[in-house]
C-alpha cells in the first residue's frame, strides 16, 4: 500500500501522462478534422527518434535543438503525404465516404512502408546516447533529470497547443473544422489550407514526441506501434476528436499502466493497455466526455 | 445455371490438380502450394465477412492463433486430428459469437481497430497463461507429413471458396452486401441486421480456426507471439484488397499473387516485401479499390457492351 502513496509513482505517471498527451494530440487533430486514423503515427515519432539520435551523435545537437528539427522534418513529410495522397481524395465526397474505413488501411500501408524502409536504412539495432542521464532528488522523489525535461517540454508544447487553439484565428478555424466541417467551409474557412496545416502539425507533434523519448529510451525501427496503439487508446478514452478529452484520456491511461504494473506486474502492461482499449470501444465508443452516439 | 456448371467444372479441376500435386512435386514446392492453399482459405473466409458487409477485420490471426493453440493442447492430449481439427474451427466459431455481437455494434474504423484490439488481447493473454504455466514455446513432436497436410489444407481452402461462392449467391449474401451498401436502409427493408453479420462473423472464424491447427502442425513449434501475429491478418486484408471484389476469384487472385511475390522476395529481402505489400496496399484501396477481379470485370462488361 506504500508504494502506491509513494510520489515515485505519481511522478512515474504524470511523465508518462505528459508524453502520451503530446503523442495523441497529434493523432486526433489529424482524426477530428479528416476523420482519417492514422495508423502511422508511431512510425513518424521513431523517425523523430532518430533525428534526435543522429543530431547528437554526428552533429552533438542535444534533443531540445533538435526537436525542431525533427518537427521541422516531421511537418514536411506530413505536407507530402497530405499533397500526394490525400488532397485529391478528400475534395470528393463520394470517394470521402468509402476512404473513412479505409484511411486506416492506406496509413498501416504507410505505417509498413516506413518501417521497413528505416530498418533497411539504420538497421534494426537499438539505439540509444547519454544525455542528462544525472538523478534529480525532489525531496525524496527520485527522477532522471532526462525524464523531468521530458515532462516539462511535453507539458509545455501541451499548453502551447491549447492557447493556439483557444486564441488563435487559424486554432480556432481548425476547431471549427472539427465540430462542422460543412458549415465551416460555407463561412470562408479554407478547408484545403487547414487540413494541410493540421497534417503538419499532427506529424510535426509526433516527431517532436519522439526527440523526447529518444532521451529515455532505445531507438529502432519497430518501437512506434506501441505509443499508436497508446495514442489510440487514449483518443478514444477522450473521444475521437475531442481534443480537451485526449488530454485528459492521457493521463488516465498513463495512471492505469503505472499503477497496473506496480499492483500486478511489468507483463501484465499490454493486456492493460488493450484491455482498456477493448471495453471503452464497448462500453462507450463515443468516448468518456462526448455525448451521443458514435456508432455511426 | 450456367455459370454454377462453369464454377464446379473449375474447382473440380483444381482439387483434381491438387490431389496430383504432391507426386509431382519436391518438398520446396509442396511447401509453397501449402502455404498458399493457407492464404486461399483464410482470404475466403475473410471475405464472407469484410467482403460482404464492408465490415473490415484487422484482427483474423486470433481465429488463426486460437486453433493453433487448440492443436497444442490436442497434440498433447493425443487426440486424433479428426478431433483436434474440428474442435479448433469449433472453438475460432465460439469465440466469434461471444465477441461478435458487441463488436459488430461499431462500424468503421471502430470496427477495424476493435478487432485489431482484441486479437492483440488474447495474444497477450495467451502469452501469460503460457508463462503463467511455465512454458517457454512448445514443439510437437511425431507430426503428419507434408503430403497429409497439404490434402487437409486442400480440403479447407476448397470448403472456403464454396461458402465463399454459396454465401455470395444467397439470400443471406444478398442481405449482407445490403448492409454493406447502407445498413440503415437493409434494416428498413426487414434484413435482420444484426443476426446476419453475426452469422457471417462466425462463419468467418471457422476455416481460420482448423487452418491455424493444420498450419500448427506445419510449423511444429508453438510460440503464441508467433501465432497470433497480426502481420497475418494484415496480410489477408492486404491479399483481398489487391484481389478485390465480393467473391470467390478475387481473394484467389490475391492469395496467388502476394504468395508468388512473397516466394521471391521474402527469404533474401524481407523489408523489401514489406515495403512492396505497404506500397501495393496504398495504391489499391486509393486507385483500384474494386482490386484486379473487379477491374477484370469492369473490362469484360465494357467489351460487350
Amino acid at each position: 500500500m506504500d508504494v502506491l502513496l509513494s510520489g515515485q509513482l505519481v511522478v512515474s505517471a504524470l511523465v508518462l501522462g505528459a508524453l502520451y498527451a503530446l503523442v495523441a494530440l497529434g493523432l486526433n487533430l489529424i482524426y477530428g478534422t479528416m476523420r482519417l486514423l492514422n495508423v502511422a503515427h508511431g512510425d513518424i515519432l521513431m523517425l523523430g527518434g532518430y533525428v534526435a539520435f543522429w543530431s547528437f551523435t554526428l552533429l552533438d545537437l542535444p534533443p531540445p535543438v533538435s526537436l525542431f528539427i525533427a518537427f521541422a522534418a516531421a511537418a514536411g513529410f506530413g505536407a507530402l503525404v497530405y499533397s500526394l495522397i490525400f488532397r485529391r481524395v478528400l475534395k470528393s465526397t463520394a470517394v470521402l465516404e468509402r476512404i473513412e474505413a479505409n484511411s486506416l488501411l492506406v496509413f498501416f500501408g504507410i505505417s509498413v512502408i516506413i518501417q521497413n524502409l528505416a530498418s533497411l536504412a539504420f538497421s534494426a539495432n537499438d539505439r540509444a546516447y547519454p544525455y542528462l542521464d544525472q538523478v534529480i532528488d525532489l525531496g525524496g522523489i527520485t527522477l532522471g533529470a532526462d525524464r523531468l525535461a521530458t515532462l516539462v517540454i511535453a507539458l509545455a508544447v501541451c499548453l502551447a497547443c491549447v492557447f493556439f487553439f483557444r486564441f488563435s484565428r487559424v486554432g480556432l478555424a481548425v476547431r471549427a473544422l472539427i465540430q462542422q466541417r460543412d458549415a465551416a467551409a460555407l463561412v470562408g474557412i479554407d478547408t484545403d489550407r487547414i487540413n494541410l496545416l493540421v497534417f503538419c502539425l499532427g506529424f510535426g507533434l509526433a516527431g517532436l514526441a519522439g526527440t523526447l523519448i529518444s532521451m529515455t529510451e532505445q531507438v529502432s525501427p519497430f518501437i512506434g506501434f506501441p505509443f499508436t496503439i497508446a495514442a489510440f487508446v487514449i483518443i478514444i478514452l477522450g473521444g475521437l476528436g475531442n481534443l480537451y478529452g485526449s488530454l485528459a484520456g492521457a493521463f488516465i491511461l498513463a495512471g492505469i499502466e503505472v499503477y497496473g504494473v506496480a499492483l500486478t506486474s511489468s507483463s501484465f502492461r499490454s493486456i492493460l493497455v488493450y484491455g482498456v482499449f477493448i471495453a471503452i470501444l464497448l462500453l462507450r465508443p463515443q468516448g468518456l466526455f462526448n455525448r451521443g452516439s458514435a456508432t455511426r | 445455371m450456367k455459370s454454377h456448371g462453369n464454377f464446379l467444372l473449375l474447382l473440380a479441376a483444381g482439387i483434381a490438380f491438387g490431389a496430383i500435386y504432391p507426386a509431382l512435386a519436391g518438398d520446396y514446392f509442396i511447401g509453397v502450394g501449402l502455404t498458399l492453399l493457407m492464404w486461399i482459405a483464410l482470404t475466403q473466409s475473410w471475405t464472407v465477412l469484410s467482403g460482404m458487409t464492408g465490415y473490415i477485420s484487422l484482427g483474423h490471426a486470433v481465429f488463426f492463433g486460437l486453433g493453433a493453440y487448440v492443436m497444442v493442447l490436442g497434440w498433447t492430449e493425443k487426440l486424433p486430428l479428426l478431433v483436434t481439427i474440428p474442435l479448433a474451427g469449433l472453438v475460432a466459431g465460439l469465440l466469434a459469437l461471444l465477441v461478435g455481437a458487441p463488436c459488430l455494434r461499431v462500424r468503421g474504423p471502430y470496427f477495424v481497430i476493435l478487432t485489431f484490439g482484441l486479437a492483440e488481447f488474447v495474444k497477450f493473454v495467451v502469452v501469460s497463461v503460457e508463462a503463467g504455466l511455465g512454458k517457454a514455446g512448445r514443439l510437437l513432436f511425431a507430426t503428419p507429413s507434408l503430403e497429409t497436410l497439404f490434402y487437409i489444407m486442400l480440403a479447407l481452402a476448397a470448403a472456403a471458396i464454396v461458402l465463399c461462392y454459396g454465401v455470395r449467391r444467397s439470400r443471406f449474401g444478398a442481405g449482407l452486401r445490403a448492409i454493406r451498401e447502407d445498413e440503415t436502409a437493409a434494416q428498413t427493408l426487414g434484413i435482420p441486421v444484426t443476426r446476419f453479420k453475426l452469422a457471417a462473423y462466425v462463419l468467418s472464424a471457422i476455416i481460420p480456426g482448423m487452418v491455424g491447427a493444420v498450419m500448427m502442425l506445419r510449423s511444429t513449434y508453438f510460440e503464441p507471439l508467433q501465432v497470433f501475429n497480426p502481420i497475418t491478418s494484415f496480410t489477408i486484408v492486404s491479399m483481398a484488397i489487391i484481389g478485390g471484389s465480393d467473391d470467390a476469384p478475387g481473394p484467389l487472385l490475391g492469395a496467388a499473387f502476394l504468395v508468388i511475390l512473397s516466394e521471391l522476395l521474402w527469404a533474401n529481402a524481407p523489408e523489401l516485401y514489406m515495403v512492396i505489400l505497404g506500397a501495393l496496399l496504398v495504391a489499391f484501396v486509393l486507385f483500384l479499390p474494386e482490386g484486379i477481379w473487379g477491374r477484370i470485370q469492369k473490362l469484360r462488361r465494357r467489351r460487350a457492351a
